[in-house]
C-alpha cells in the first residue's frame, strides 16, 4: 500500500479518538489547568505523563469494544449485566452529565462576557447553534466541523508561546517528577486525572465508532486515531499550565476560574494572548456542550433500546434528539437564570462522575475480556495487567477526588 | 400439568421450586424455550441451588404461578445441566436484547416478557417493551403505579404481540419484528387489540381498563364491531366517552351507530359539546344513503308458505312492524326471491303458494345507494317500501316511503338522526 492510500484511509476512519480526546479538555478541564498552573507553576506539568497514559489505556479497550462488536457501550452493559445495573448506572450518569453540561454553558457564558458579549445574547445564540449542528447535520458534517474546532484548541499552544516561558524549568518539571505534601497540591493532581477521564467519554467514544461503522479490519487504524487525540489533548493541557505558570505563578496571581486566568493574562502577557486564551476557552466550551448531551443521548437511547445516531432526523430517532434538545435548553435557561445553583449542580456532577468512574471501567474491563463479545480480540494477559492496574489507581483517585469534593477544603477548580 | 394464566418472567425469577414436600429444589434462573405451535414455549426450568444448576422439565412441574412453583418430583431425580449456546434460554437470549423492525431500526429493548397459559403449556404471548417492563424488572412496578395515581394518570402496558416476532433462533443477538418500525407504533394499540381477542373476553375487557386513554381509543378502532360494542357496553359511559372523545369522528359515528340506541345518547351526552357535534353531523351524513334510512322490521315468509298461513302469521306480525303493505318472500338464506302486496296477498286463493303469486322483479337498492337515488326509484315506481339488499341479494332492511319523505322534506325537529 502506497504512503499516500495509507494517509487517506487515516483521514477517512479518524475523528471519533480525536474528538473525545480533545473534549476532555473542556471548560472544567481547562479551568483545572490554569488554576494548577497558576498555584504550583510548573511543578504540576509531570502528573499529564501518567494520565496521558491511563487515557491512551483505557481510550484504547473501549474503541476496541466499538469497532469489534458495533454497540455502545451502555447497549453491552445492559445486554450482559442486566436492566437493574443500566437503570442505576444511567439516571445518575444523566444527571453528572446535565451538571457537566450546564458547567460548559457556564463557561461559554463567561468567556463571551469577557469578550464583550452579552450572556443573554449568546448563550441562546451558542445553544442554537449547536441544536441545529446536530439535529440537521449528518454524522460526517457533524464530525468535520468538531474537527475543525478540535484545531482551534492550538491556540493555547500559540499562547503558551507568547507566554515565552523558561523552557528549561518547563522541561525540568515534565520529566521530572516532584511532589509536594500539600493538600492543595495533591487535590489538584488528582482533579487534573479525574476532569481528563470521565465517565462519559466512554461512552461517546464507543458509540461514535460504532456510529461511524469502523470495522474490525479497520481497527489498528483506529487505534492510531485514539493514540493521537489522547497525546493531543494532553500537549494542549500542557500548554495551558505552560501559560498560566509562566504568567500568573511568578506574581502569585490566585484564580479560580478559566475567565479569570484570560482576564488576568491581559496585562502580563498581552492582547492577543488574553483573546487567544478567551476564544481556545469559548469554542472548548461550546465543543463540550454539543459532546456530552451527545454522549448521554447515545447511552441511555442504547441502554433503553430506542434509534438514535447524529445521521438520524428527529422523526426517525425522536429520544435521542429529545434528549439532547432538553438538556441543551435547560442548561442554557439555567445559565440565564440569576441565582440559580450552578456551583452546586457543578460539584454534584463531579461527585457522580468520581463515584461512576470506577463501575464503567470494571464494567467495559470485564466486557473487553469476554469471548463471547469480543472474539479474539480479548485483552492480552500484558494488556490486563497494565488495565487493571489502570483502574485500580484511577477508581481509588476519584474515590479521594470525590471526598475531597465533600470536604470543606475544597480548592476552587472551576 | 401445571396450570396457569399468566405471568411475566421477571415476577418467577429467582423464586424458589419446592418438592412435594414443600423443601426448596433451587431458584428459577431461567427457562428453555423450544419452538411451538402457534407460539414458541417453554420446555424446562433451569434452576439453580449452591452454584450447581439443574434442568427441571416443565411436565415435573406441578403449580406454576407467581406466587408458588413446585414441583412432582425430589432433588434426586433433577438433572444436572451444563450451559450451552445451543439451548435457546429466555433470560440469558431474550430479556434486554433489541429489538429492530423489518427494517433493521432499531426499536426498543426486551423489557420483560409474558407467558400464558396454552393446552397446558407455558407460551411466549408478548413482549413487553414498557416502563412497567423497567418498573417491574427493578421490583417497583407497585409503586411506579401509585406514583402515577397521585398525578391521576394510569400507567399503560406497552406489549408486542409475539406474532410480530420473527421466529428464535439460539444465539441470536437481537430480535427481528415482522413489520416495518414506522407501523410498529400504530401497531402497538394494534397489538393490544389483538391479544384482547386471542385471550378470553373477560381478560380482555380488563386488560383494555388499564390502558391509557390514547392508546385505548386506537386499539378499539383496531377491533372489529362485535368486540367494540361488546367493550364499550362493559364500560362505564364516563370512560366510554373519554376514549371515543378521542377518536376520530368518523370511527367513533361507526362505533356508536352500532350501540344501543340508549348508551349511545349516554355516551354522546358525555361528550365534549364541540366533539359530539362533529360526531351527530357524520351520523347524519351516512344517514343519506339506504344503509341510514333503512329499518330491519319488515315481514319476510318463505315461499312454500300458503296465503291461507300467510295471512294467519301477518295477523300477529303486523301488530309489530309499521310498514306492512308489502310481504317479502326470502329463502332460507334470507335472499330476496319475491315480493307480495297486501292487496294482492288479501285477494288471492287461499290455497295457492306464496311462490305462485309473487312478483319476481323486485326493485331493491344497496346500502350505499344515496338518498336521491332511492327517492327516484320509490317515485318511478310507485312504491310504498324499497327492500335493501346486499350484494348477494340477502334482503336486510326495507326503506319506507315516509322515511325518503323526511329526508327530502325534513320537518326542523327532525333534523338530527333519529337514533340519538
Amino acid at each position: 500500500m502506497s504512503r499516500w492510500r495509507k494517509i487517506i484511509i487515516f483521514l477517512s476512519i479518524m475523528g471519533p479518538g480525536i474528538i473525545t480526546a480533545n473534549i476532555d479538555n473542556d471548560a472544567s478541564g481547562i479551568a483545572t489547568y490554569s488554576v494548577a498552573g497558576a498555584r504550583f507553576g510548573y511543578t504540576l506539568l509531570w502528573i499529564l505523563i501518567p494520565t496521558t497514559i491511563a487515557l491512551v489505556v483505557i481510550q484504547e479497550m473501549v474503541a476496541r469494544m466499538g469497532a469489534v462488536t458495533g454497540k455502545g457501550l451502555s447497549d453491552l452493559i445492559r445486554e450482559n449485566y442486566g436492566i437493574r445495573s443500566t437503570f442505576f448506572m444511567m439516571g445518575a450518569l444523566f444527571t453528572a452529565n446535565f451538571g457537566t453540561t450546564v458547567a460548559e454553558f457556564a463557561g461559554w457564558a463567561a468567556s463571551m462576557q469577557i469578550l464583550g458579549f452579552s450572556k443573554y445574547l449568546m448563550v441562546p445564540l451558542g445553544a442554537l447553534f449547536i441544536w441545529i449542528l446536530v439535529i440537521k447535520g449528518s454524522y460526517r458534517s457533524v464530525e468535520r466541523i468538531l474537527l475543525f474546532a478540535c484545531l482551534l484548541y492550538f491556540g493555547y499552544v500559540l499562547s503558551g508561546f507568547m507566554a515565552e516561558p523558561d523552557w528549561k524549568e518547563v522541561f525540568y518539571g515534565t520529566f521530572v517528577p516532584q511532589m509536594k505534601w500539600d493538600s492543595e497540591f495533591i487535590l489538584l493532581s488528582i482533579a487534573i486525572i479525574g476532569t481528563t477521564i470521565t465517565p462519559w467519554m466512554q461512552f461517546y467514544l464507543q458509540s461514535s465508532i460504532a456510529e461511524k461503522g469502523i470495522k474490525k479490519e479497520e481497527y489498528n487504524i483506529s487505534r492510531l486515531d485514539v493514540f493521537i487525540g489522547c497525546s493531543i489533548t494532553d500537549i494542549i493541557a500542557f500548554f495551558i499550565i505552560v501559560t498560566c505558570a509562566t504568567t500568573l505563578f511568578p506574581h502569585g496571581i490566585r484564580i479560580h476560574e478559566a475567565s479569570e486566568a484570560a482576564l488576568a493574562l491581559r496585562p502580563l502577557a498581552g492582547d492577543y494572548a488574553f483573546i487567544i486564551f478567551a476564544v481556545s476557552l469559548a469554542n472548548a466550551s461550546l465543543l463540550g456542550a454539543i459532546i456530552v448531551p451527545l454522549a448521554t443521548s447515545y447511552y441511555i437511547c442504547e441502554a433503553m433500546g430506542w434509534e438514535r445516531g447524529v445521521n438520524k432526523t428527529f422523526r426517525e430517532a425522536p429520544q435521542f434528539m429529545g434528549i439532547y434538545t432538553f438538556m441543551i435548553v435547560i442548561a442554557a435557561i439555567l445559565i440565564l437564570i440569576p441565582g440559580a445553583p450552578l456551583i452546586f449542580l457543578m460539584v454534584l456532577s463531579s461527585v457522580l462522575n468520581g463515584l461512576l468512574l470506577p463501575f464503567v471501567l470494571v464494567y467495559a474491563l470485564s466486557l473487553v475480556n469476554n469471548e463471547k463479545i469480543m472474539g479474539e480480540h480479548v485483552n492480552t494477559k500484558a494488556h490486563n495487567v497494565i488495565s487493571w492496574g489502570t483502574i485500580g489507581v484511577l477508581s481509588l483517585l476519584a474515590i479521594f477526588f470525590v471526598i475531597t469534593l465533600l470536604l470543606p477544603m475544597r480548592v476552587g477548580y472551576g | 400439568m401445571p396450570f396457569f394464566t399468566e405471568l411475566f418472567v421477571s415476577e418467577i425469577m429467582k423464586k424458589p421450586v419446592l418438592d412435594p414436600k414443600g423443601d426448596e429444589l433451587g431458584k428459577v434462573k431461567d427457562l428453555v424455550i423450544v419452538k411451538g405451535e402457534p407460539l414458541p414455549k417453554v420446555s424446562a426450568l433451569i434452576i439453580e441451588k449452591k452454584k450447581n444448576i439443574f434442568k427441571f422439565l416443565w411436565k415435573d412441574l406441578n403449580i406454576f404461578n407467581k406466587r408458588i412453583i413446585s414441583a412432582n418430583i425430589y432433588v434426586e431425580a433433577l438433572l444436572p445441566y451444563e450451559l450451552n449456546e445451543k439451548d435457546l434460554l429466555l433470560v440469558r437470549d431474550i430479556l434486554d436484547k433489541q429489538i429492530v423492525d423489518a427494517n433493521g431500526a432499531k426499536v426498543v429493548r426486551v423489557n420483560d416478557v409474558k407467558l400464558q397459559g396454552f393446552n397446558s403449556d407455558a407460551v411466549l404471548i408478548a413482549v413487553d417493551v414498557g416502563m412497567r417492563g423497567i418498573l417491574r424488572r427493578l421490583g417497583v412496578e407497585r409503586g411506579g403505579e401509585d406514583i402515577m395515581r397521585i398525578f391521576k394518570k394510569h400507567m399503560s402496558y406497552n406489549l408486542i404481540s409475539w406474532n410480530y416476532i420473527q421466529t428464535l433462533e439460539p444465539k441470536l443477538t437481537k430480535i427481528s419484528l415482522t413489520v416495518p418500525r414506522q407501523m410498529v407504533s400504530e401497531l402497538h394499540p394494534a397489538d393490544i387489540a389483538e391479544i384482547i381477542s386471542q385471550i378470553s373476553h373477560k381478560e380482555g375487557a380488563v386488560f383494555f381498563k388499564d390502558l391509557d386513554v390514547d392508546v385505548a381509543a386506537e386499539a378499539l378502532s383496531e377491533l372489529t364491531p362485535e368486540t367494540q360494542v361488546d367493550i364499550i357496553s362493559g364500560m362505564e359511559t364516563e370512560k366510554a366517552a373519554d376514549i371515543i372523545e378521542m377518536m376520530p369522528p368518523d370511527e367513533a359515528a361507526d362505533i356508536l351507530s352500532d350501540l344501543p340506541t340508549e348508551k349511545a345518547k349516554e355516551i354522546l351526552e358525555s361528550i365534549e359539546k364541540e366533539d359530539a357535534e362533529d360526531i351527530q353531523e357524520l351520523l347524519s351524513h351516512e344517514e343519506d344513503t339506504a344503509g341510514g334510512l333503512m329499518t330491519n322490521e319488515f315481514i319476510a315468509y318463505p315461499p312454500a308458505t300458503t296465503v291461507r298461513r300467510a295471512i294467519d302469521y301477518f295477523k300477529k306480525d303486523a301488530e309489530e312492524v309499521e310498514t306492512v303493505y308489502y310481504i317479502y318472500i326470502t329463502d332460507d338464506n334470507e335472499k330476496l326471491l319475491g315480493v307480495i302486496s297486501l292487496r294482492d296477498l288479501l285477494l288471492a286463493d287461499l290455497d295457492s303458494k306464496l311462490s305462485d303469486i309473487m312478483e319476481t322483479k323486485v326493485k331493491t337498492v344497496i346500502p350505499d345507494a344515496d338518498e336521491i337515488e332511492v327517492s327516484e326509484i320509490v317515485s318511478k315506481y310507485n312504491l310504498v317500501a324499497l327492500p335493501v339488499v346486499d350484494t348477494e341479494n340477502r334482503l336486510l332492511g326495507i326503506v319506507a316511503i315516509d322515511d325518503i319523505i323526511d329526508r327530502i322534506s325534513p320537518p326542523a325537529a327532525k333534523r338530527r338522526r333519529r337514533k340519538v
